[in-house]
C-alpha cells in the first residue's frame, strides 16, 4: 500500500490524500500516468514528485509504505 | 531557528536567533506581499506548505550554506496561510564574522528557497484568485515563472 498526496493546485483537483495498492516496481512516473489517463485534465500541470519527503525523479520506482507527493513547481516567497 | 506555519514573522526574533558573539555582520532579508503583480491589484496572498519536507528542505540549505561560507548562524521563517498585503511571507537571517558571507549567503538562502522548498503561493485578486505557477495554460503569469 502507498500512500499519495496532493499540494496546492493539484489538491484541489485529487483531494488531499488516498491509497493504492501498486503492483511491485511501479515507478513514481507511471503512477503518475495512471493519474492523467484517470484525469485528463491533468495533462496539463507541470510536476514535482517527492517520496518519503525527498525530491525524486519519475524513475524513482516505490516500494510498499512510501509516501508519495505529487505537486506543482513550488512558488513561496 | 527553522519554522513553516502560521501567524505573523517577526524581524526581531530571526536577529534574535542568529546572535552570536564570534558574529561580526547580521543580514536579514524579508520578503513583503506586493499590492501590484502583473498589472493586477492583489488583495491577499495564501500560502500552502507540505511541512514536514518544507522544514527538511530548509534544513538541507542551512547545512549546505553552512559548508559553502564560514557562518555563525542561520535563520528561515516562511509563513502559510493568508498574508494581507505589505506583511511578511518569508524571512532569512544569517550571522558569521564578516559581512561578505552573511550577504553571499542570505541571497542563496532566499534564492534557494524559492526553488526548491515545497510551499506554494495563491493570488487573490479583484474577480478572481490563482496558483502561481501551477500549469503553463491554468492562469499562472508567465513572468512569475520566469521570477522564482
Amino acid at each position: 500500500m502507498v500512500r499519495l498526496r496532493f499540494f496546492a493546485a493539484l489538491r484541489e483537483r485529487m483531494g488531499a490524500a488516498r491509497t493504492e495498492t501498486l503492483a511491485p516496481g511501479t515507478t513514481v512516473g507511471a503512477l503518475w500516468r495512471s493519474l492523467v489517463a484517470e484525469r485528463p485534465e491533468l495533462a496539463r500541470f507541470q510536476v514535482r514528485f517527492a517520496v518519503n519527503e525527498e525530491y525524486v525523479s519519475a524513475s524513482h520506482r516505490l516500494r510498499d509504505e512510501d509516501e508519495v507527493a505529487f505537486f506543482p513547481p513550488v512558488s513561496g516567497g | 531557528m527553522l519554522r513553516v506555519g502560521r501567524g505573523r514573522i517577526s524581524a526581531e526574533r530571526l536577529v534574535r536567533a542568529v546572535r552570536d558573539p564570534k558574529a561580526g555582520a547580521v543580514v536579514l532579508f524579508l520578503g513583503t506581499t506586493r499590492v501590484h503583480n502583473e498589472g493586477r491589484r492583489v488583495v491577499r496572498l495564501e500560502y500552502e506548505a507540505f511541512t514536514g519536507m518544507a522544514r527538511r528542505e530548509m534544513a538541507a540549505l542551512a547545512g549546505q550554506a553552512r559548508r559553502r561560507w564560514r557562518l555563525c548562524r542561520v535563520a528561515m521563517v516562511h509563513r502559510t496561510g493568508v498574508v494581507p498585503v505589505g506583511q511578511v511571507s518569508v524571512g532569512v537571517a544569517v550571522s558569521s564574522g564578516h559581512r561578505a558571507e552573511a550577504f553571499a549567503a542570505g541571497r542563496w538562502l532566499i534564492d534557494r528557497l524559492k526553488k526548491t522548498v515545497p510551499i506554494w503561493k495563491r493570488e487573490h485578486f479583484r474577480g478572481g484568485r490563482v496558483w502561481i505557477g501551477a500549469t503553463p495554460s491554468g492562469g499562472a503569469p508567465r513572468k512569475a515563472a520566469r521570477r522564482r
